[in-house]
This record gives structure tokens, C-alpha cells and sequence, in this order.
């Protein structure tokens, strides 16, 4: 077992500065993203430029370079943007996690409700008109693209319908930090805990359906009807903790990618300043460090996720050890 | 030891090459799919917006608007009325433009117009061809690619399999948008030659090529894990004991049985390229105007979302309707292919 | 400047709006002060502006706000419109004669002020900063102030500045001495703009990043956080010394946010959450707050223009026959209207813009020639094209990611195809853009930028634009970025810049005609003169537009 964490381990170091440097190389063969000319700022004069490629030391080779912003932002900790210049990187990525956590862990509380309602429904009326109905909703869900509902969302709530007691209370774009105000912090996430959400229940409750139905057919199910249990019961307490173990697999790393900052598309349609957001406007200033900070900070978790699913999964089935 | 695909396997029972095809799977598969209605609906959605989508130039003429080029100062004919195609604010201090809305007459402006004073209508369907393109050429290079990924990983097993497994790592975790961005850049006054192919900026091989490779792991994974258990299954075995070459085993042994999975991956990487092609559109790194993609006329739209909604509104609807039939008859062709297949 | 890079600006005088804003002069200013005195004001903005160090920091967004936290020898008066263009003494006791024929000008500093760390303003402070602006590298350190003797000593070697015989203080006297090396008639501009502000001897020489420097204004920055936002507070040590100069200010505190997007920011001000929006707002909202919030929005006009630079150095622009017609064929009413429309934006085929110094009306690239522009000239544009024989040749157009930088490029896309070019657009992210088309490695053809004034000066567009010193072949930082080098034009310009030292308005003349001559040649496309909206709160009274620095905030109240 510590050997295999121990691999995992390694494993991820090795994803991490593989991505690092790719990052890292291919920042550098941008045109107009040397740092130093837009560090200078606008009609600066050529001496001026040069005398800040050399105080950063863009002038000194690309693996030195490499290794010292590496040091910086791990050893000394005190690696700083290029664009904010002065502001350091790690605090700036630790305090855009609060707003991405807020909305990620609303946004999974309600798909995983709303999947386990949608897909309990469906499997108990399995081939009824509400099943269907119920997976063709999943279905539209799983089809909008994210960015695209977040604008409908902003269309109805914030422009069209505002004015009405459906959505007067929906504050202006934004978030609100929980420490701040805790009704504004609720209402602030509320649509884009929706928007957010949407997706996954789609993908989850047509996933639970189709494992709860499998389940259905085996033995065991047959057994407990045999002893006279009722139908609720065994949907319930056996068919739905068996069907589970996938469900947990697949939000396992669901969870760890938002939390790494795939909902980028989200936060940046609500102006929500978290992980996605930050890492988005990193990547239109090629603002560097923060790139390779939230870069980094995101393959950590996609990674993580991985490895602590892999590894449950092995804990709990141990046929799957390939 | 054991794994779920080697399940799999015994519950479908492998398919050889050659011989004892005939009526296999294939023909199987496909009649299942001819009797299942919803499978017809939807390959009878998806004709439609391609064809529509193909007579592009044919609705342009009809309007008889250049629906790439601007056209700001244009006025068109509504109830004998002469309307400006862009309207000065005319109320309060005057400030801001609009744009025509949607007149709901197919001869000109069905949907209103955009930023530039075009047809949103007609771009809606160039837009449509673009976007269609670009997610069938991407699942074309995912599938070849992860295919050739997941086989080799998993044949070899070993070393190479680990060092293909951890650039399948990378891979998922990296920045898609930097990539895009900085290709995107690179190629303005470069161009990048593969063998016979040049891609030079604003050419459709690059939204193509980005999305293409990046579900190459979503892809491989399923298919290394489905040749790890083949590789130990009994038939496999015996041909490598009777000592046939390795291409031979390839593409009799493994190949066809892997078919039915990547196939069943062609719709779903469909939906997933449309959506991707439309947010990479919409953060401005895919397609490049005047040239249009639904997600680039979201783009548009989004800028005018709270005074012409509907600039927004259609090309997302177009996306919805288009990724849900691929959805519908994904899961028709899975069902008909390989019903115990489980994506994720 | 380069200050407004961030995102287009606008504003504009309508006649009926300069009414409202003028200052209530019914009451005086002590009677004001004591009804209105308080509060805190609350700013958004999209994004912060990057380090708050006043030598570095060249962003309008934060010199807005150094405008009450910082001085220098010399400033900008705080006064309404063209007012606010004239410099006025500010540590400085008075502006100083020119001596040496305009190479030596000697500073008076005045007693009693402090910073707001409590410690008094010194000689050896005004003489400690002025060696900072190039120990920091400070971006305008060789562009403003290489005319100050020992700056080339400073600017090859910054760590040991000293400035020798090019600035020297005298603690007993409190004068400043500044030696020059040829007389400039800019330099009391040059040292009246932020950079030049003086800052205790004892600032660290590095870009202190987000840590704020005390200052000398009624304000001081209590807070920064570039992701959250940034508070100013009144400075306990600050006496009114001037009020040409630096007013006291009526809130108590002001708070700018960042982070919100610019819908949030419209919706923001709209339920007086925020009191004034530092974005424009976007053109989709523009016709809504212009009719609900009509007695919110003040419109003034920026010195300031929108331009596609044409490479006079790559076909085919390098005829200029086909600059000339695309002068032509551009339709800037068209361009107008992508900006938000008439009462937005004013058509311009020149490159002074209108009101600043050397301006005058002419357009030549137009129906019919005159003082205006009218309609664009297709005929002729086309027979131009058609003559230089480049026609089907290839032509991309590089803009900004931004909604109207990418719909000027757009529409310059279908006209450069009218012409019979096989055109495209390509919009890269706005924070490289502009370093991108500098490039001359990057071989761009034409592009799309703004321009807007650093100080009152036509040489701070014409010289700056399009002289061979500001052409760098090869370089990232080479703001002539249609790469024009002319050594007749380049002469004028010189001996206009000398003119100026004696003969301000006869300069000006000749900067007009410069003006005229440089269009000739045509080696940009003048598009249109932005004008800003400033959009703010029902609480917000006594709203002051500055040309130089724009709205005073600390001049308004809140309450």
C-alpha cells in the first residue's frame, strides 16, 4: 500500500513539472509575451527595457530561469505577477480558492440531490413516460454548454425578468465572501450554483439509472424481494448503495477538477473571482507566474483526484487492480 | 487477476478478423439501430441541420446580404418603411447604437442583426457548417490518435505503457486555453508545417488540431484498459503462443474488438467537439471573424445580450439541438454496439 | 500615454451636461465643505492597474487617484475642462523663470508640508526622487527625463544614480536646481505628471509593488490588494496649502473594488451600491443608462484618438497610394456608431485631436475636402488602389480582444475586401497587443490602437507617433509603430519643439502644419476622437472633469 502511494506520489511530481514545463516553453515562444516590454510600459525607451530584462532576469537562459521562478515558488514562496508587479502569486491563488470551494461544493450538493432524485425516479419507472421525460431532460442538460446557460441565466435574472418578484432579489454580478455577508454570499452563488450543476445531473442521473436498473437483475435483488421486502426498501437500502460505488468514483474526480479550477467558464460568466477566473485572466495577460501557479495548482488536484480514486477504488474492489 | 473489461470481454464474445464475420456484430448493431425510433429521429435532426447548414450560400442569396461583410450604414425595406440596418439611440442623451432586431421574415433579418449589421440567420448557418466541420475532422484525429495511443499502451504493457499513460496525465491536466492562446499567436505570422499540411492562423486546422488532441485521454484510457484485458485473454494468448507476428495479432485480434468501443465514442466526441469548438469560439481562440462558428456568434451576442438577445439565444439553441440528437443517438449506437461499454 | 490601454475610454461636453456638472457657485467653498464634508466614496473597477508605485505606475486609472495622494514640484491645476491643462506650483513656491537660455530652472520648495508619515517635505526628498525615477527603471525615465544632465549615467547604470550636476538641492536656501541639456519647452509638463512625484528619500529603489509609498495629498492608500481592493483614507498629517494646486477633498475614505464585470459594475451604480464606474460602460447598456439614468452620466470629451497604424515599411501599405485610399474609404460615421453613436465619438481624419494645442479643423480624406470630415470617397479610394497595382494581395488586421477594438477591425477587414485586398482580422489578448504591433519581427501590416495624451503638448502625438527616435526596428517598445521615418518631417518637428521655448503660438501653427503634412503621407488612419462617460451614483454631486487627469473625485461629495 505506501508503495503504491509512494508511485503515486512520483507520479504526480512527474505530471506536475511536465506541465510546468511545457507551460514554461511554450510562454516563452510566444511573440509579444516578453515580459520585459510590457513590464516597461508603453514609449518606454530601449535602455529602459533592457535594464528590466536584466533586473528579472529574463536575459540569463531559459532553464535557469526555469529553475529559479521553480524556487521561488516553492522554496522562498515569494514568486510575484508580472502584471499586479509586488503582488505574490501564492497568496493571490490561496484567495481565489474560498469563492471556487463556495461554488463548487453548493454545486455538487445540488447535482448530487438532484441526480439521486432524477435517477432513483427514473429507475423505479423504468420505461414509463416519466423515465423518459427524466432522461431526455438529463439529455437537454448534458447538451447546453455551460458559458452559453450562464448568459441565458444572466438574460433572464439580471436583464429581462429582474424586475419581477421571480428574480428581484438577485444581487449584481459577483461573489460575496461568505465572512462578509452570509445571505449575500447565498444569493450571490444561487444561479451559478444552478448553472453549474446542471451537467452533472444530467451525466449523474442518467448514470445511476442505468447501474440501478443493471442491479436490478441480480441475485441478490431477487433474494430480498423474495423475503417480502418492499419495493422502496430495496430500492433504497440495497440497490442504490450497491449502484453507488461508481457515483462516488466519478465525483471524486468531477470534485477534484472544479476545485482545480475547471469551472473557469462558470466564474467567468458570473465574474466570480476564484481558481477558473484567475487562471483565465492569467492566460490573457501570459502574466507567467500566476499562470504556472494556478496551472500547477489545478494538475495537482486532477491528479489527486485521480490517484485517491484509483486507490479507494482498489480498497473497496480489489478486482480492478490492473 | 482480473479486471472489469476481461467481464466484458466474456459477456461479448470476441470477434476474430476474418472469418465467421458475415452477419456479425456489425449488421447486428445496425439493424438495432434501424428498429429503435428515437435512433431515426435523431439521425433525421442531424441530416436536416447539415443540410441546412450546407445550403448556406443558397439562403444567403436568397436574403441577398454578404453575410461577412459589415454593413453598417445599410438600410433595409420593412412595410414599405425604410429602416437603418443600425439604430442611434434616439431617447435621453442619445447614447449607443443597436442593431436591427429580429424582423421574423425569412426575405431579410429573420433573426435580426449583429454587431457589424449582418444577417444573424445566414451566418447562423455558416456558422452551423463551420462548427460541424471542425467537430468532425477533431473526432476523426481523436479517435485515430487515442486508438493508436490505447493500443499501443496497452499491448506493450510495461515501460512504455507507463511513460504513454503519465503523457496521457499530462495531457488531461494541461491548460487547453494556453495552448489555444499561444498557438493561436505563434501562427500569426508563422506557420506551422506537419509533413504536407501547413496550418497558418485563422485556419480551421487549429481549433481542428487542439481539440482533437485534447480528448485523446478521455479516448485512450477506455481503449488501453479494453487491450490490457484482451492482451490476457485466452484467444489472444494462444496466438501469441503459436508465434504470430505482432501486426498480425494487432489487427486481427485487437482491432476489431476495440472497433465497436471507439465507435461508440463518435457521437459522444461529436457533442463534446461542438461544445468545445463553441467555448474556445467564445473566449476568441477558435474560429476568427468575419468567418463565423455558433460559438463565435455567442460571442457577438454576448455583447449585445441585453439589447438583441436573440444573437445569443439562436446559435445556442442550434448547439443544443444538434449536441442533443448526437446524444440520443449515442446512446442508441452503445446500446446497439456494446451495451455493457461504460464511459467514465 | 499609454495610460488607457486598458480599455477604451470615453466622454463628451453636451452642451446641457455642463450645466449640470459645473460646480453650485451660489455657495462658497468653506460652506461646502462643512455641508458635504464625509462619507466614503465607492469606486469598481473590472481589474486593479498593476503596482501602486507613482514613479512606474503609467495607468489613467491610478493617476486619477496619485492626483490627490501625491505631489510634485509642479502639478496640474485641479480645475474643470481645459482648465485643468494648466500647470500650476505645488511644492514648489512658484513656477521658476527659465535661466541659461531654458537650461536651468531653479525650484523654491515650500515650508510646512508634510508627508503623511509625519515627516516635513526636504530638499534632499525632491532630490532623492528624482534620482528614484531611474533607479526603478521607470518607464517614461528615458523618454521624459533623458534631458536632464547625468541621465544617460543613470539610465546605463541605475543602481548608482546620482544625477550629478543635473539635479542638486541646497537645504539651506530650499531650492532645487535642474540643469538640462538642451532647453525643453515640455519639462514643466514632464514634472508636473506622477512620475515626477516627490516621495520621502528613504522609499526603498525598487517597484515597492503593493506596498504603498506615504504621499504629501489630502489622501493617503491604507490598503492594496490588486485581487480585492484598494482604500484610501485621509492623510492626518495634511494642511491645505494650495487650492489650485491640491485641494482638500470632501469624503473621508474612498474604496475602489475590483472584480466585478462591466455589467456588474453598470448594475452596481445603477442600485447605488458603487458611486462611480472606472470602465466604460458596455455599448449594449449604453442607449439603457442614457435614458433611465440620464442625470447620471457626464460626457466629456478625451484628448485622445482612435488609429489603425499602417507599416509604411510592408506592401502594401508601403505605396502610399493605398494608405491614401484607405484614408479614403474608411467610414467613420460607420466607426462612430461602433463606438456608441454621434454624442460618443467625433469622426477625425487628422492626428492632433480637436481642442488640444496645434489642433486645427482640416480633413483631406474625405467627399469633399475641407475642415470636416462628411462621407467616405469610394471612387477615388478604389482608382488609388487600382493605380498602385497591389490589388488581391494579402492584409491582416491585428486588434485587441476587446468587443470594440474587434468590431473597428472587423469592419476595417470588409473594407480593406471592398478594395479588392484578400483581408482578415485577427484580435490577439489586449495585454499583448500593443507590445505585439510594435514589433517589427512580427511584420504586422495594420492594426488597430488609441493614443491618448500624456500632457498638453502636440509633439506628445506627433513626435512620439511618428518620429525616427521613437522608431525601434526589432524592439518590443517602439511606439512608432507604422514604423515612419521621414527626415524632413522629423526636422520640422525639431525645430518646432526649439520654437516652442519662445514662440508657444507660432509653434502650435507649425505643428498644424505638420499635422497636414504628416496626413499626406498618410501613415495612419485617424478614426475617431473618443469622449468618456463617466457614470455615476444619484449621490454623487459636484462632478469636476479635468482634460488632464479627468473626473476629480476628491472635489466631489457623497453626501
Amino acid at each position: 500500500m505506501i508503495a503504491t502511494i509512494l508511485q503515486r506520489l512520483v507520479q504526480m511530481i512527474f505530471v506536475m513539472f511536465g506541465i510546468s514545463v511545457l507551460v514554461f516553453l511554450i510562454f516563452f515562444a510566444t511573440p509579444g509575451s516578453d515580459p520585459a516590454a510590457r513590464i516597461a510600459g508603453r514609449n518606454a525607451a530601449p535602455e529602459t527595457v533592457e535594464q528590466i530584462r536584466h533586473e528579472f532576469g529574463f536575459d540569463r537562459p531559459l532553464p535557469v530561469q526555469y529553475a529559479l521562478m521553480m524556487k521561488r515558488l516553492w522554496v522562498t514562496q515569494d514568486l510575484t505577477s508580472f502584471v499586479n508587479r509586488g503582488q505574490k502569486v501564492i497568496p493571490q491563488v490561496l484567495d481565489a480558492v474560498p469563492a471556487t470551494i463556495s461554488l463548487v461544493t453548493g454545486a455538487a450538493i445540488l447535482w448530487i440531490a438532484g441526480s439521486l432524485v432524477i435517477g432513483v425516479a427514473a429507475a423505479a419507472m423504468r420505461d414509463t413516460i416519466v423515465d423518459r421525460g427524466l432522461m431526455i431532460l438529463s439529455l437537454i442538460g448534458i447538451s447546453m454548454p455551460v458559458f452559453w446557460l450562464g448568459e441565458v441565466m444572466n438574460l433572464v435574472s439580471q436583464s429581462r425578468y429582474h424586475d419581477t418578484w421571480l428574480f428581484s432579489w438577485v444581487p449584481g454580478l459577483g461573489y460575496t465572501p461568505l465572512t462578509a455577508s452570509v445571505t449575500g454570499w447565498f444569493k450571490s452563488l444561487v444561479i451559478p450554483w444552478i448553472t453549474l450543476a446542471v451537467l452533472y445531473i444530467g451525466i449523474y442521473a442518467r448514470i445511476l439509472r442505468s447501474n440501478l436498473i443493471e442491479v436490478y437483475s441480480e441475485d441478490f435483488i431477487r433474494t430480498a424481494r423474495a423475503k417480502g421486502l418492499s419495493e422502496t426498501r430495496i430500492m433504497l437500502r440495497h440497490a442504490l448503495r450497491t449502484s453507488l460505488l461508481s457515483f462516488v468514483t466519478m465525483f471524486g474526480l468531477d470534485f477534484g477538477a472544479l476545485v482545480g479550477g475547471a469551472a473557469l467558464l462558470t466564474e467567468v460568466v458570473f465574474g466570480i473571482n476564484g481558481v477558473g477566473r484567475l487562471t483565465f485572466q492569467a492566460l490573457q495577460n501570459l502574466d507567467l507566474p500566476v499562470i504556472l501557479a494556478t496551472v500547477m495548482y489545478a494538475s495537482f488536484f486532477v491528479v489527486a483526484a485521480n490517484a485517491v480514486v484509483d486507490m479507494l477504488y482498489a480498497v473497496i474492489d480489489p478486482r480492478v487492480r490492473t | 487477476m482480473t479486471t472489469q473489461a476481461d467481464a466484458d470481454i466474456a459477456a461479448t464474445a470476441p470477434t476474430r478478423g476474418k472469418g465467421g464475420r458475415g452477419r456479425g456484430p456489425w449488421a447486428t448493431a445496425l439493424r438495432r439501430l434501424r428498429r429503435s425510433p428515437s435512433a431515426v429521429a435523431s439521425t433525421a435532426v442531424l441530416l436536416t441541420v447539415a443540410v441546412l447548414c450546407a445550403l448556406a450560400p443558397v439562403y444567403a442569396d436568397f436574403t441577398g446580404t454578404d453575410p461577412f461583410r459589415s454593413n453598417l450604414s445599410g438600410k433595409i425595406e420593412i412595410a414599405g418603411e425604410q429602416v437603418a440596418v443600425m439604430q442611434p439611440s434616439t431617447t435621453g442623451l442619445g447614447l449607443g447604437v443597436t442593431p436591427i432586431g429580429p424582423t421574423w421574415n425569412p426575405a431579410a433579418y429573420l433573426l435580426g442583426a449583429d454587431n457589424q449589421g449582418r444577417d444573424v440567420a445566414a451566418r447562423l448557418l455558416y456558422g452551423g457548417r463551420n462548427s460541424l466541420v471542425i467537430s468532425a475532422a477533431a473526432t476523426l484525429i481523436c479517435l485515430v490518435l487515442a486508438g493508436i495511443i490505447g493500443i499501443v499502451a496497452g499491448f506493450s504493457g510495461g515501460a512504455v505503457d507507463m511513460v504513454l499513460s503519465r503523457i496521457l496525465d499530462v495531457l488531461w491536466a494541461f491548460p487547453v486555453y494556453l495552448l489555444a492562446i499561444s498557438l493561436s499567436i505563434v501562427l500569426l505570422n508563422s506557420s506551422i508545417a506537419l509533413g504536407p499540411i501547413t496550418i497558418t492562423a485563422g485556419s480551421l486546422l487549429l481549433p481542428i488540431g487542439i481539440i482533437g488532441v485534447i480528448y485523446v485521454p478521455y479516448v485512450a484510457r477506455p481503449i488501453r484498459s479494453k487491450v490490457l484485458a484482451l492482451r490476457r485473454s485466452e484467444f489472444v494468448l494462444a496466438s501469441v503462443g503459436l508465434g504470430l507476428p505482432t501486426h498480425r495479432i494487432l489487427l486481427r485480434d485487437i482491432l476489431p474488438n476495440v472497433m465497436p468501443t471507439l465507435i461508440v465514442f463518435v457521437p459522444i466526441l461529436l457533442a463534446l467537439s461542438i461544445v468545445t469548438e463553441s467555448a474556445l469560439s467564445f473566449l476568441s481562440i477558435g474560429v476568427q471573424p468575419p468567418d463565423a462558428s455558433w460559438g463565435t456568434i455567442i460571442q457577438d451576442g454576448q455583447t449585445l445580450l441585453y439589447s438583441r438577445p436573440m444573437v445569443a439565444l439562436a446559435p445556442g439553441i442550434a448547439i443544443v439541438i444538434t449536441v442533443l440528437a448526437l446524444n440520443v443517438l449515442g446512446d442508441n449506437v452503445r446500446d446497439a454496439l456494446d451495451p455493457r461499454f461504460k464511459i467514465r | 500615454m499609454t495610460s488607457w490601454t486598458r480599455r477604451p475610454a470615453m466622454a463628451c461636453a453636451v452642451a446641457a451636461l455642463i450645466a449640470a456638472t459645473a460646480p453650485a457657485s451660489a455657495q462658497t467653498r468653506e460652506e461646502l465643505m462643512a455641508e458635504h464634508r464625509g462619507g466614503t466614496m465607492r469606486l469598481v473597477a473590472h481589474t486593479a492597474a498593476g503596482t501602486i508605485d507613482p514613479h512606474i505606475n503609467y495607468t489613467s486609472q491610478y493617476w486619477q487617484l496619485y492626483q490627490f495622494v501625491y505631489d510634485g514640484l509642479l502639478t496640474f491645476k485641479k480645475g474643470a475642462g481645459i482648465e485643468g491643462a494648466e500647470v500650476v506650483p505645488d511644492l514648489a513656491e512658484a513656477l521658476p523663470e527659465p535661466q541659461d537660455d531654458g537650461k536651468t530652472y531653479v525650484f523654491k520648495l515650500r515650508e510646512g508640508i508634510k508627508f503623511a508619515n509625519g515627516d516635513e517635505v526636504t530638499v534632499a526628498d525632491v532630490v532623492a526622487s528624482f534620482q528614484r525615477i531611474f533607479k526603478v527603471s521607470g518607464p517614461t525615465s528615458g523618454t521624459f527625463y533623458n534631458g536632464i544632465v547625468g541621465a544617460d549615467a543613470c539610465i546605463a547604470s541605475p543602481a548608482d544614480c546620482t544625477l550629478e550636476g543635473g539635479v542638486t538641492g541646497d537645504e539651506a536656501a530650499r531650492t532645487i536646481t535642474f540643469h538640462l541639456v538642451q532647453p525643453d519647452p515640455e519639462f514643466f509638463f514632464k514634472i508636473a505628471v506622477p512620475h515626477a512625484s516627490v516621495l520621502p528619500a528613504s522609499t526603498p529603489a525598487t517597484d515597492v509593488g503593493v506596498d504603498p509609498i506615504p504621499g504629501t495629498g489630502p489622501y493617503m492608500f491604507e490598503s492594496y490588494n490588486p485581487n480585492e481592493s484598494l482604500v484610501l483614507v485621509r492623510n492626518p498629517h495634511f494642511a491645505e496649502w494650495s487650492v489650485d494646486a491640491q485641494p482638500d477633498g470632501f469624503p473621508d475614505s474612498i474604496v475602489y473594488d475590483f472584480g466585478l464585470t462591466d455589467e456588474g459594475e453598470v448594475t452596481a451604480v445603477q442600485n447605488g451600491q458603487a458611486d462611480w464606474m472606472f470602465d466604460q460602460p458596455p455599448t449594449d447598456r449604453l442607449a439603457e443608462i442614457g435614458t433611465q439614468n440620464a442625470d447620471q452620466v457626464h460626457v466629456n470629451t478625451l484628448t485622445a484618438f482612435w488609429y489603425a497604424p499602417l507599416n509604411v515599411n510592408l506592401a502594401p501599405f508601403d505605396d502610399v497610394r493605398v494608405r491614401q485610399a484607405l484614408n479614403y474609404a474608411v467610414d467613420r460615421d460607420a466607426l462612430v456608431g461602433l463606438f456608441g453613436g454621434q454624442v460618443l465619438a467625433q469622426p477625425v481624419c487628422q492626428i492632433l485631436p480637436p481642442g488640444f494645442p496645434g489642433h486645427e479643423d482640416t480633413c483631406m480624406y474625405t467627399k469633399d475636402p475641407g475642415t470636416t470630415w462628411s462621407a467616405p470617397d469610394m471612387e477615388k479610394a478604389q482608382a488609388l488602389v487600382d493605380e498602385s497595382g497591389t490589388k488581391g494581395q494579402k492584409v491582416t488586421v491585428i486588434v485587441e480582444d476587446t468587443v470594440v477594438s474587434r468590431d473597428v477591425g472587423t469592419y476595417l477587414q470588409s473594407v480593406l475586401s471592398d478594395l479588392g485586398y484578400d483581408a482578415s482580422v485577427k484580435a490577439i489578448s489586449a495585454n499583448i497587443q500593443f507590445t505585439y504591433i510594435q514589433n517589427t519581427n512580427n511584420n504586422v501590416q495594420i492594426s488597430v490602437s488609441q493614443w491618448y495624451q500624456d500632457y498638453p503638448a502636440a509633439s506628445n502625438f506627433l513626435n512620439v507617433l511618428l518620429s525616427c527616435a521613437s522608431f525601434h526596428p526589432g524592439s518590443d517598445a517602439s511606439v512608432n509603430i507604422s514604423g515612419f521615418c521621414d527626415e524632413e518631417v522629423d526636422a520640422k518637428m525639431q525645430a518646432a519643439m526649439t520654437q516652442a521655448i519662445t514662440d508657444p503660438d507660432g509653434a502650435n501653427m507649425e505643428w498644424a502644419k505638420i499635422d497636414r503634412e504628416v496626413m499626406e503621407k498618410a501613415p495612419l488612419v485617424p478614426l475617431f476622437t473618443p469622449k468618456r462617460v463617466d457614470f455615476v451614483s444619484t449621490r454623487v454631486g459636484n462632478f469636476m472633469f479635468s482634460n488632464q487627469f479627468q473626473w476629480q473625485m476628491s472635489q466631489s461629495w457623497v453626501q
